[in-house]
């Protein structure tokens, strides 16, 4: 639930979204949901050259399954927040 | 579970698995299907269920793929024509297969091993139509959530649920043997009878002392 809500704060921030299969994706979060599938728009991959194909589109949704990092904005992240939710999530409450 | 594309074989419609619930989402008919580097198969019409998204050739009805939308790890609408020359809906197919595995099944276009294609594009003939596509793959995406994101492996989560319900039952025996109230219902003789009499004046003892509480609590604020 901690990724979850984290994530709903970043829409609409550019964040990188990076699979498991080593395809890396930049875009806006468009949007999360409780699986943590990604929605991401005005995409564009990192690695162009080994991915050209897939060098835009429009919109992407990424299952949540198959993520391995999403690298997020530095001013989206207050360590502070984050410090208590992962305090507060650790306790169970 | 099968991972990847599959290819299938049937006469006239798809039959979906009603029984666990697979419903039929959506029939986008004058539809082309790209797998992977192989040539472009068309026309065809694309079923899209709460399950599976399924193709089926136009020129042989008895042919077409399916894949799980559990395989389907990505999707996308492609309109840049440097990606692909037509507009399409692009996904990228999880087959749990090594990466190095696609190039043999270009070398060797003959034999068609299904379970290498990494990629699948649909390219409908209205263009229009690829964000309503778009739409339905994200809800059915929803729709299927991963079955053991905690377990390694499904059985073991089968077995690890079984030991749960045998501590449960433990648990429920317990409760019964150590709770008073339901030796009170079991039986009607006098001995019962006394013990309720002794709760009751337990209860009225309590009533007591909670009168008490609110008479110094009433003190204190006047």
């Amino acid at each position: 639930m901690l990724f979850f809500s984290y994530f709903k704060d970043l829409v609409g921030r550019e964040v990188t979204v990076e699979l498991k299969n080593d395809l890396a994706i930049r875009g806006t979060l468009h949007s999360v949901d409780q699986y943590l599938n990604i929605k991401l728009e005005n995409t564009r991959v990192v690695d162009q050259d080994k991915y050209p194909h897939m060098l835009s589109v429009r919109n992407c949704f990424i299952r949540g399954s198959v993520v391995r990092y999403v690298q997020l904005p530095p001013e989206g992240v207050d360590i502070e927040l984050l410090h208590d939710a992962t305090r507060r999530e650790a306790r169970g409450g | 579970m099968v991972l990847g594309v599959r290819e299938i074989r049937f006469s006239g419609e798809p039959v979906l698995d009603r029984d666990n619930g697979e419903e039929l989402m959506r029939v986008q008919p004058g539809t082309d299907i790209v797998l992977g580097n192989l040539p472009r198969e068309s026309p065809g019409t694309l079923y899209i269920t709460t399950k599976q998204v399924i193709w089926v050739s136009d020129v042989d009805k008895t042919k077409g793929y399916a894949v799980d939308f559990l395989s389907i790890s990505l999707h996308a609408v492609s309109t840049d024509p440097e990606a692909y020359p037509l507009p399409c809906l692009y996904t990228q197919i999880d087959t749990e297969e090594a990466d190095d595995d696609l190039s043999d099944s270009e070398s060797n276009p003959i034999e068609q091993d299904l379970s290498n294609v990494k990629e699948m594009r649909l390219i409908p003939s209205d263009p229009t139509q690829l964000d309503t596509l778009f739409a339905i793959f994200c809800q059915c995406a929803e729709l299927n959530p991963e079955p053991n994101d905690d377990e390694e492996e499904e059985e073991h989560d089968w077995v690890f649920s079984a030991d749960q319900m045998v501590d449960e039952e433990a648990e429920d025996e317990d409760y019964i043997s150590h709770n008073p109230v339901n030796s009170i219902g079991q039986s009607n003789g006098n001995h019962d009878l006394a013990r309720t009499i002794l709760e009751l004046q337990i209860n009225d003892r309590r009533f007591e002392d909670a009168e008490e509480m609110d008479d110094n609590e009433d003190g204190t604020h006047h």
